[in-house]
């Protein structure tokens, strides 16, 4: 049975290099100035510094905002597709544009949202008149709100589909109209699907720094676009890595906070 | 009738081609215990969610109190529903299951605490109101529906094959408690299962249906010792049926004798068919019986032996018997003409009825 | 249900807003114009320029082998780890082990790419193909994992036993007997990895340095530019591809998802569990 342990090198191998070495290193580097030195001051710099406090602060509201405008487009497009007849078929088509290489479709927008562009043509048609919509804060959202809603229709539809029918009779039968029926029984039932939805939307809502710089150009700033800047463009590591750190907190308190909170999982089957 | 709450008239329902309900008519009269009894596919379970309004008839009237409710909502109606799989919410413990409907009604919070605890009193799970529902067996959780249904106070309770996932023993305390609860309450319930056994235990009136039809209707007692049909007897318990032949009323003759009977209104040397019950027939030694028959296999199940055997005509005949025989022994059968049971072939159940009182 | 609801027309608003971009990218690829804005007439030119293209094509045959290169080795990796896991006794370890197989399959791209960016300097290793393909392979194996290890956990216990007690060696009861009955995990293994080092743009973009790019780096920095409807082009052929990917898959029977849709499958089950 010696053979057990030569199965794990190359898988332990990975693990140490490529999962414990760098998320360590980022640990490491998060303790060091520009010039090499060992220091608390990135952190200390990003606490009492009000511009990163301000960004962090920016970032979340936008991924809040992205988040809930996803999930306000994404739950009642999943209860209408349960609704089909083809259901596998139409969510396969929600799935779809998720293979589409990110960037080919943020720069769709790129296009979309000129000053020249479909959209202002529209704007000028119904006569509002053409506006800068490129660079600003709205595109940013729209964009990254588009490129995220499969990501939350996918796990609202897979809860509602699991739903079992009979709840909703048990409801009707019980007196519930269809809006009392949706408040106290599908939409609880479904929590889970949210809750995924939003782990799966907020954390990359923090991090995407190309949907930031293509559309957002150099106004909107996320975590994602600082560490970036700082890394690739600054030169300044140890802070990136800071912000890093951050990101990293902040993925484990979303992925806290939407956990299953009752620890029911009292699914009758 | 002035008691009906429940009034089927040719209610037909289909799915695409398929017909599931052929011209059911039937009347539910208030505060009884009825059983719609039949096998899988029957279209049982379609009758239950046409009266709670979780399906449309195709065509036809369903009356509630006399009032068409074809158009009106399952939350408007006045019945409510036990679940085959119980439907109890998850995400609620015991006690805000129970409340549910009575919050939906906006009914005072220490009246909906007084009606659940009562509700949870009469099913036996008073300390169970903090409990969730993941943490109930499947027999509590059962009780959490019936209770969840009943503080409403329904004037037509439906039950939907509620004790089918129980196991045995369970369910027949359950079956006794469900019985005991109807009449304390005075509701009516409708129930559904398959299980001829339980609705024979605890019914006051049992519809028999097969392939969309009801096939007979009446008191367990009447269904049992006179089904209408060969389906209806061969479903409620267990029968010997043999072919024969209708000599003049009171006699008929199969397995090549005469035999007098209390059936009559046939048509003279109309094929019919004779139904004997296993526990009406004796055995006794050849020849001092009415039919002689050859043993073909005993079983033993402790309380008594189950016989098969054949007659001289190769009809196949079922006893239960106290006395042990031998495989290949030839023994006679002895029973009265109460006994005897004559079944026409393709009669109705109004047909059945108008006979009977020509000469009952 | 079969009458027509105006909920329909939300449903067909959401699907619009969908497909619209992709349209109209298509569209414009066929512009004989060079915006984004005008239609000047219909025209293959800017597939011609696409073809024509000598850093194009050598940045898609990279792209490609990186994938390739970067796939198969993560399955091999990847089932093998997946073995390892299955035979580990102890359930603490066997958890430690699936919590460290999770961390890339959750951690976001940019601090992948970030700490990657770190650890490849740390050691001197320069930056290039090299050290996109070791990513490449790094963020592929948790995924090979997860698709391998069911299929291992569902074969019957007896089944190994059985091979052993017929006199099969070790070796022999791998390769006969284990190996040929999780072949569908580790074929779906190897196609996941794929799409996900074909579709990387971030963690690319951090370690990739000067000379080197794959596709999504390169449409990265020509869209940084703005309109240049040879991406358009590009874009078009992109989404046959993907299509027919879909498609194949689709018809295979081995319903596939993108990297995103995976994490968001994974969330889904931890929420549930």
């Amino acid at each position: 049975m010696h053979k057990k342990t030569t199965y794990l090198i190359p898988y332990m191998l990975w693990i140490g290099l490529f999962v414990i070495a760098p998320m360590a290193l980022i640990l490491y580097q998060s303790f060091f100035n520009i010039s090499g030195h060992f220091t608390m001051g990135n952190y200390e710099q990003y606490l009492t510094n009000g511009v990163y406090l301000k960004m962090t602060f920016n970032s979340i509201l936008y991924a809040l905002i992205i988040t809930m405008s996803t999930l306000l487009i994404s739950y009642p497009t999943a209860l209408l597709l349960n609704r089909l007849k083809n259901k596998q078929f139409w969510l396969l088509l929600v799935i779809l544009p998720t293979w589409i290489n990110l960037l080919l479709k943020t720069y769709a927008f790129i296009g979309l949202f000129s000053q020249n562009g479909s959209v202002n043509d529209f704007l000028r048609f119904v006569g509002v008149g053409s506006h800068q919509i490129l660079f600003t804060d709205a595109s940013f959202i729209f964009v990254a709100a588009y490129i995220e809603i499969p990501f939350m229709i996918l796990p609202i539809f897979n809860s509602l589909a699991e739903l079992n029918p009979s709840m909703i009779n048990a409801s009707r039968d019980l007196g519930a109209n269809s809006w009392q029926t949706f408040r106290r029984v599908i939409l609880p039932l479904t929590m889970p699907g949210v809750k995924a939805g939003f782990q799966a939307i907020f954390i990359p809502s923090l991090s995407l720094f190309m949907i930031t710089r293509l559309i957002g150009g150099n106004r909107v700033i996320t975590l994602g676009t600082a560490i970036e800047e700082h890394f690739l463009v600054t030169q300044n590591w140890g802070m990136g890595s800071t912000i890093g750190v951050v990101l990293i907190l902040a993925m484990f308190v979303v992925m806290y906070l939407t956990r299953d909170r009752k620890a029911k999982g009292g699914r009758i089957q | 009738m002035a008691n009906s709450v429940i009034e089927f008239r040719q209610v037909n329902k289909s799915f695409d081609e398929t017909k599931v309900l052929d011209e059911i008519d039937f009347e539910i009269e208030a505060g009884k215990f009825y059983t719609l009894l039949g096998p899988s596919g029957c279209g049982k379970t379609t009758i239950l969610r046409l009266i709670a309004g979780f399906a449309d008839a195709t065509s036809g009237d369903i009356l509630f109190e006399g009032q068409k409710i074809n158009e009106l909502p399952a939350n408007e109606r006045q019945v409510n529903t036990v679940f085959q799989d119980y439907a109890l919410f998850p995400h609620l413990n015991v006690f805000e299951n129970v409340a549910f409907g009575l919050e939906i009604r906006k009914i005072s919070k220490t009246e909906i605490k007084t009606a659940v605890n009562e509700a949870l009193k009469l099913v036996h799970l008073s300390d169970y109101g903090n409990r969730e529902i993941s943490e109930l067996s499947g027999g509590q959780q059962q009780r959490v529906a019936i209770a969840r249904a009943i503080v409403n106070e329904p004037k037509v309770l439906l039950l939907d094959e509620p004790l089918s996932a129980l196991d045995h023993k369970l369910r027949k305390e359950m079956q006794g408690e469900l019985r005991d609860l109807q009449r304390r309450l005075g509701i009516t319930f409708i129930f559904v299962t398959h299980d001829q056994e339980e609705a024979l235990a605890m019914s006051d009136q049992i519809f028999v249906m097969n392939a969309g039809k009801i096939l007979q209707s009446g008191s367990p007692v009447d269904i049992y010792d006179e089904p209408i049909n060969h389906f209806v007897a061969d479903f409620i318990g267990e029968s010997n049926i043999v072919p024969g032949k209708m000599q003049r009323d009171y006699v008929v003759n199969f397995d090549g004798q005469d035999f007098s009977c209390v059936d009559a209104g046939m048509k003279p040397n109309e094929a019919v068919e004779v139904v004997i019950r296993p526990e009406d027939l004796d055995i006794v030694a050849v020849d001092t019986g009415q039919v002689n028959v050859t043993v073909d296999t005993q079983l033993f199940r402790g309380v008594d032996y189950q016989i098969s055997a054949h007659d001289k005509m190769n009809n196949e005949w079922k006893i239960n018997s106290i006395h042990k025989t031998s495989v290949g022994q030839i023994v006679g059968l002895a029973f009265e003409p109460e006994d005897i049971h004559i079944m026409r072939y393709h009669e109705t159940e109004d047909d059945f009825d108008a006979r009977l009182e020509t000469y009952e | 249900m079969k009458k027509w609801h105006i909920s329909n027309l939300y449903l067909i608003f959401v699907f619009l807003v969908l497909y619209l971009p992709i349209i109209y990218l298509i569209f414009y690829s066929f512009n004989a114009g060079d915006t984004m804005d005008h239609f000047s007439g219909f025209s293959w030119r800017h597939y011609g320029t696409l073809l024509s293209d000598s850093r194009m094509i050598s940045i898609v045959l990279n792209t490609l082998i990186i994938a390739l290169l970067s796939s198969l080795i993560a399955t091999i990796v990847g089932t093998l780890g997946a073995l390892g896991i299955y035979s580990t006794k102890k359930a603490a370890v066997k958890n430690g082990l699936l919590s460290l197989n999770n961390v890339l399959m959750v951690s976001p791209d940019v601090i992948i790419g970030a700490s990657f960016l770190i650890f490849f300097t740390f050691l001197g290793f320069s930056l290039g193909f090299g050290s996109v393909l070791l990513s490449h392979i790094a963020f592929s194996i948790p995924i090979v994992v997860l698709m391998v290890l069911p299929k291992i956990n569902e074969l019957p216990a007896t089944m190994v036993d059985a091979a052993y007690d017929l006199g099969a060696t070790t070796w022999q009861t791998l390769t006969k007997v284990i190996l040929p009955a999780i072949t569908p995990g580790i074929f779906a293994g190897f196609f996941m990895a794929f799409t996900y080092s074909l579709d990387d743009f971030a963690v690319t973009f951090f370690v990739t340095g000067n000379g080197f790019s794959t596709l999504s780096v390169e449409i990265y920095s020509r869209a940084r530019q703005g309109v240049d409807l040879e991406v358009n082009a590009l874009s078009t052929l992109m989404f046959i591809v993907s299509l027919l990917l879909v498609v194949g898959y689709y018809l295979l029977g081995r319903y596939n998802q993108s990297r995103r849709m995976q994490r968001v499958k994974a969330a889904e089950a931890k929420i549930n569990q």
